[in-house]
Formats: C-alpha cells, sequence, structure tokens
C-alpha cells in the first residue's frame, strides 16, 4: 500500500496553466478530489494526514488537562502561517494573547538538519522496481528544496520566532475572556474570514485561525453549550467556503460528554493529546524509547472533503518526542509483546516493525 | 514528598510562565486539607524568613479561619510575630465577607467593634465581586514586596468559601489572572472536594500544577454497613491518613506519588508510604496479543502433544486413505467382501496406493482432502 499517500483514483485533475501559480504560492499544495493543503507545522503530522490541513477544514485538538501538548501543536501551526507570511487570527482565554506571540517558535533551516541528507543517501542504495519507480521521483521532488520555500519547515522550539514574523498588521489576537458571549468573536472571525474568500478566480493567499482552549473555565460563556455549539457550526460553514483552516483545542473533560461528543462529530479533523505518567516502570517495559516521550497523539478522524471514501490509517496512536529537545517528532509506537490477555486495545493497531518514521516509501 | 512540592513553591516560576499553583484537596472521610494547608503555609513563610526563596512575601487570603488564628498559628510555629508585617499580609474575607456587619453598625443597630487589630489584616469587605478581590489582592502584595521585581506568595485559605458566594468561571478567571501575573511566585488554595460538582472540581484541576489529596488510609468495604464495622475505620482515619500527589512536570509528564502522614499534637507529620504500593496499571496502550514465554503447565502440555504423522504405527497397520469415504464403517466388510483389492494392497506392504476414481468427469483432486492424511 503507498503509506501515507493519497490513493490515487484512475481520474487525475488536468492542472494547466493555473497550476503555476499555486506551486508559486509558499505554503500551499495541491491534495487529492480537488483540495488544497497547507501545512500543520509539524512535518510528521503532515505525513500522517496524507499533505496537511485541507483548506476549508476545522481542526478539533483535544487536551489532557494534566499536560500542556496542545499548546506544542498551535505553535507549529501558528508558526508557519507566519513563516509563509499567512493572516493569523489567535484567540485564547489569557488576558493578554499578544504576550504568547513571543513563544512560538523559529524556522530551522535545512543546514541544520542532517537527517534529510541521510534519508536521501539511505535510498541512492535501493534498487527500485521499475513500476514503483515513479513514486520515488514525487517523494524526491518534495525533498529537494530551499528554506524559505519550504511546504512545511522544521520549528526549533528553544528559539523563538523573530519579532518582524508577527508585529505586521496580518496577526490578530483576541481574548477570549474579554467578552460575555461569543458574539464579538464570532463578528471578528467572520470579518478575517473575509479576506481570504474561495472563488473561482486564482486564490491568492490562504488564512489561517488558531484558538486555544474554547471551553477554558475562566471564559463565562463556558457553561453556555448551546451558544458555543451554534458559534462552532457557523465558523465551519464559513470556513468551508473561505481559504482558510482553523485549528480549535478544547478540554473535554471539563465539559459534559454530549457536548464533547457533538464538537469532535463537528470537526473534520479530530485529534488528541495525552499525558503520560513520568518514571512508570510498567510503561518503561511496554514502549521502547520510553524515556524521550513527552506524551502521546491520537489521529481520529481526518479530514476528506469532497470524497465519500475514508482515509483509513495504520496507525491511530503515536508517541510525541522532541528531537533534541528542539523539535517535535511523531513516532508510531513500538511496543514490547506482552500478555494481551486482559484489556481492551486503545488503539486498532500498532506497528511492531523497528524504529520508524514514517519512511520515505511506503508500500 | 511533601518536602517536593513545598520546595516546587518556593522555587517558584519562571520567566515568562505560569506560576505554579497547587490545590490541596480534602473529603469528609479525611478531613485533614486544612492541616496540610498549614503546614505547606508555615513552610513556606519560614523559606521566605529565612530568604531561601522566589518571592519576599506572602498574601493570604483568608475566607475560612480569620487573622487572629494565623497569627496564633505562627506564633506556635516560632515565627516572629511582631516582624511579620514585613512578609505577610491577611486579606481578611472571613469577619465580614458580604459587608453585612458594617451595614449593621452604621445604622447603629449592633455596638461598634472592637477587633483584635493586627496590622498584617485589612478588611475586606466585598466577596462577591472577584475583579476588586483580584485588585485588593495584587495592591497587598505590592505592597509587600515593591513595585519592582520582587514576588509573592498568594495562598487562599479555602476557595470552597469563595465558590459559595461566585460561580466557578469567575473563581477560576480570578486564579487564572494570579498566575499569569507577574509578581505571583506562587498560589495554593485549599478545597473541600464532596461539597462541590465535578464540573467545578474538575476546573480547577485543570488550572492548577500539583494536586495534594488527603485521602483514608483504608476505605470501609461497601458491602458491610453497621457502625460495628465502621468505628475502627473512622477511628484510624482520625489519627491519620494518606496524601496522593499528582504533579505535573514542566515536560509534560504527571508524576504520582503517596506518603502517609499522622496528626500530632504540633500537626501534622508526613512519613512515606509504609504498606505496599497499589500499583494501578493503566492501559494507555494498545495491548498485544503475542506471548513469547511458555508457563511451565504450557511446556509439559507442548511435550505431550503427539504430532498427526506419529499417531500411526502403534501397532496398527498404517493405512492411507484412499478416496473412499465409508472407511470406517466398510472396515468389517473390507475384509470379506473386497478382497482381491485388499490382497493388493496387502501384497505390497507398503508404499502403494491404488486409486478408485468415482467418475472420470470429476475435476482431479475434488474428492481428496489431504488432511484425511492425519490422524487426530
Amino acid at each position: 500500500m503507498a503509506g501515507n499517500k493519497p490513493r490515487g483514483s484512475s481520474f487525475s485533475r488536468n492542472f494547466s496553466a493555473t497550476s503555476n501559480t499555486i506551486s508559486q504560492i509558499p505554503g500551499l499544495k495541491h491534495g487529492p478530489n480537488g483540495t488544497m493543503f497547507l501545512s500543520s507545522g509539524i512535518p510528521d503530522l503532515d505525513k500522517i494526514l496524507g499533505g496537511g490541513f485541507t483548506l476549508g477544514s476545522l481542526v478539533m485538538v483535544m487536551e489532557d488537562p494534566e499536560a500542556p501538548h496542545h499548546m506544542l501543536l498551535i505553535r507549529n501551526f501558528m508558526s508557519q502561517g507566519l513563516v509563509h507570511k499567512q493572516p493569523l487570527l489567535y484567540a485564547s482565554p489569557a488576558k493578554d494573547p499578544r504576550g504568547f506571540l513571543g513563544t512560538l517558535p523559529s524556522p530551522m533551516f535545512s543546514k541544520d538538519e542532517k537527517s534529510r541528507d541521510r534519508d536521501a543517501e539511505q535510498e541512492k542504495g535501493l534498487r527500485i522496481a521499475w513500476q514503483y519507480k515513479k513514486y520515488f521521483g514525487e517523494q524526491n521532488s518534495e525533498l529537494l528544496r530551499d528554506g524559505k520555500s519550504e511546504y512545511c519547515n522544521d520549528f526549533d522550539l528553544r528559539k523563538p520566532l523573530e519579532r518582524h514574523f508577527y508585529s505586521g498588521q496580518q496577526t490578530d489576537c483576541i481574548s477570549l475572556q474579554d467578552s460575555a458571549d461569543l458574539t464579538t468573536f464570532h463578528d471578528r472571525c467572520s470579518s478575517f474570514l473575509s479576506q481570504t474568500p474561495r472563488n473561482d478566480r486564482n486564490i491568492t493567499c490562504a488564512g489561517r485561525i488558531a484558538i486555544q482552549s474554547l471551553s477554558a473555565p475562566q471564559c463565562d460563556f463556558s457553561d453556555k453549550e448551546c451558544d458555543m455549539l451554534s458559534f462552532i457550526r457557523s465558523l465551519k460553514s464559513t470556513i468551508r467556503s473561505s481559504n482558510a483552516v482553523a485549528v480549535i483545542t478544547f478540554p473535554p473533560s471539563l465539559v459534559s460528554p454530549a457536548f464533547s461528543k457533538r464538537l469532535q462529530h463537528l470537526a473534520d479533523t479530530l485529534v488528541s493529546v495525552k499525558a503520560i505518567p513520568d518514571e512508570d516502570k510498567e510503561l518503561a517495559k511496554l514502549l521502547t524509547g520510553y524515556q524521550d516521550m513527552v506524551g502521546l497523539l491520537s489521529v481520529h478522524k481526518v479530514a476528506r472533503i469532497n470524497t465519500q471514501v475514508p482515509t483509513i490509517l495504520e496507525a491511530t496512536t503515536f508517541s510525541m518526542k522532541l528531537r533534541k529537545r528542539r523539535s517535535l517528532i511523531l513516532e508510531c509506537l513500538n511496543q514490547a509483546p506482552v500478555d494481551g490477555s486482559t484489556g481492551s486495545s486503545y488503539a486498532s493497531s500498532s506497528s511492531c516493525s523497528g524504529s520508524s518514521k514514517t519512511g520515505a516509501i511506503d508500500f | 514528598m511533601a518536602e517536593r512540592i513545598c520546595r516546587a513553591l518556593r522555587d517558584g516560576a519562571l520567566e515568562g510562565e505560569h506560576a505554579p499553583a497547587l490545590t490541596i484537596k480534602d473529603s469528609i472521610q479525611s478531613p485533614f486539607g486544612s492541616l496540610v494547608f498549614n503546614h505547606v503555609l508555615s513552610q513556606l513563610s519560614s523559606f521566605i524568613v529565612a530568604q531561601k526563596s522566589q518571592s519576599q512575601g506572602i498574601v493570604l487570603v483568608a475566607f475560612s479561619r480569620g487573622p487572629l488564628y494565623y497569627e496564633e498559628l505562627f506564633k506556635s510555629k516560632g515565627n516572629d510575630v511582631a516582624s511579620s508585617n514585613k512578609w505577610i499580609r491577611v486579606l481578611d474575607c472571613c469577619t465580614d465577607p458580604l459587608g453585612w456587619r458594617s451595614k449593621l453598625m452604621e445604622s447603629g443597630r449592633i455596638a461598634n467593634l472592637t477587633l483584635g487589630t493586627s496590622t498584617t489584616a485589612s478588611l475586606y469587605k466585598n466577596v462577591k465581586d472577584l475583579d476588586k478581590l483580584l485588585l485588593a489582592i495584587t495592591e497587598l502584595g505590592k505592597e509587600l514586596v515593591g513595585d519592582g521585581k520582587g514576588r509573592f506568595v498568594v495562598a487562599i485559605d479555602s476557595v470552597s468559601e469563595m465558590l459559595r458566594h461566585t460561580s466557578i468561571s469567575s473563581v477560576a478567571g480570578l486564579l487564572s489572572n494570579l498566575r499569569s501575573h507577574d509578581q505571583v511566585s506562587c498560589l495554593f488554595w485549599l478545597l473541600h472536594s464532596d461539597i462541590h460538582e465535578t464540573k467545578a472540581i474538575a476546573a480547577l484541576e485543570y488550572l492548577s500544577s500539583m494536586q495534594v489529596s488527603a485521602e483514608p488510609i483504608t476505605r470501609p468495604v461497601n458491602g458491610q454497613r453497621g457502625n460495628s464495622v465502621k468505628l475502627p475505620f473512622l477511628e484510624q482515619n482520625l489519627r491519620g491518613g494518606k496524601i496522593h500527589v499528582r504533579f505535573k512536570r514542566r515536560n509534560g509528564r504527571v508524576r504520582l506519588m503517596s506518603e502517609e502522614f499522622c496528626i500530632e499534637q504540633s500537626g501534622i507529620k508526613f512519613t512515606p508510604i509504609s504498606s505496599e504500593a497499589e500499583m494501578i496499571a493503566q492501559s494507555l496502550v494498545p495491548k498485544v496479543q503475542f506471548n513469547l514465554q511458555l508457563s511451565e503447565k504450557e511446556r509439559n502440555d507442548r511435550a505431550k502433544v503427539v504430532l498427526p504423522f506419529e499417531h500411526q504405527g502403534n501397532g496398527k497397520t498404517i493405512q492411507i486413505y484412499d478416496g473412499r469415504k465409508s472407511l470406517n464403517e466398510d472396515k468389517p466388510e473390507m475384509q470379506y467382501t473386497s478382497a482381491e483389492k485388499v490382497q493388493t494392497v496387502k501384497d505390497s506392504g507398503r508404499g502403494e496406493i491404488i486409486y478408485f476414481r468415482d467418475s472420470d468427469d470429476e475435476m482431479p483432486d475434488s474428492d481428496e482432502d489431504p488432511d484425511d492424511d492425519l490422524d487426530i
């Protein structure tokens, strides 16, 4: 199976003159079924989702109250947008959300990383059967790129983003604590999305909305679940008709189960993060690489727009690690075989192969 | 390990980070939360007096016990009360939380009350307005440590009392604003978990980076009823208990720890856990159905299994199935009736298979079942 590549159909879109302009816009690329992707800021997550976040989709992240991993996802998402000069709207329950922009990570440039070079070298030793060479060619073209025009950057979490990226007019921050209800916020979102409408003309740029901890307890509207639901529903419909992606995180443990389920169903792409206990001997025996792990990430749903075919992933649970404490990588779980007589499985399957990032070639 | 918590609070917040926040929870089965609170408070005050901590003062928001109680507490711990106005301020929300007393005094209904004045306490009369409360706390803190880089600790005597007067979202707003305030080094509060909704408790746990819950040592088994069984438990639980600590570390992992405590005259005393640790194996990862080890019984059973091809040759003649299905039933008949055929088989002894097909139209090998060779 061609791993995480979108499964090609018998029909392929005829990319005519318009395709040149698309490939010139940094940060966007074509996806299957006439959709377009923008990057999540985490290269491994882009591979898992089949290219990135689909334009016009709503991404929901379920938080774990005991760990701040959703912040890693939001940070990378926002940084990627700023690096690609895409307009950004950020909302959080803090009184001063602008301060958060100072904690965004800065992109690492290709001279810093050796891993991509290593991959390319490994592939030179492989003898590819002739019928698979066409897939190999596509992969190669993705690897050869310069720093600036990369679709997805690797971010260094220790280095803060330079000020000039977010001091422009295109970055807007809203505090969710200010408003007693969501109407003003909703208006701000609508006006933001009107900057990037979807129409038949060529698209110029894509927008990003990042909402952190939507139902945090300090917001006054956090117990008005109907209001929050109608807000999200109208946001989703507005987003569908614009060239933007919204990432919303919410803590499912703080809301009623019915509301949490409704939000999960509203999402196009659903991801959850989970904390892991520290110095747990059981887990250390169970998982290799436990020492480096900071948390677990599960992908529950992947956006499929313009198609009825669902994406079925090989593995749904991934471990989050910080490579050299700098950049976030996601790996399949590697488990030691154990007596599986009890317990329901948390995810449908897990890879039993040796340590693997989702490799460059997956058949 | 209670020491660990106090040290974490003492070390305070890093630049640009939220201040660490501790929730101390208790319930009716183990009502010692206030003692744990006092312990943490006195530890922190001794760190501050010795100038070993990040913060230079404590702002104590007293809802359930008045400032005089705390004066006594500090005296008994040996802290010098006279100099206490250098490092502590008490916001008295206990004496007159809603301002009723002062209204009654103004209208002359009750006589003028002379409270035991202390220089450290200031009266606060409007607990329903949490914005003003936040302002009062921060002003007191600035009074203590000055406007610059100084930091102070905020201790809230009982968030349960606050929740009586206001909603959980305003309390959560107050706590998160305190956490993100530049001059707050750490904060901790007490909560009685069994008088609130789970939603409120979940919200407060969400906001805190450390949780300590006091629990009884032994829980009475559900099936047993009647005082005769409960009394020993009650007695034991009144003398001590266990604390369970959940510590959210900076790297995103959660550390779980437990300790025992017992109540003595001088206060509370913590000892490491003596009994067997109860490990609750949480299944976070999918269970894999492989078992590569064999137990002793399984090894014996494996040795006893006779493989299918080994069955034959135990004295019986080796019979190879030759396509006729009625082998076993017609066995006695075969010896008499189809003597010619059998003879040919017998004569050759071993290794000759004579196969009579039912019909030539059939596909080859359609009536052969290779598994019929096996004598299981």
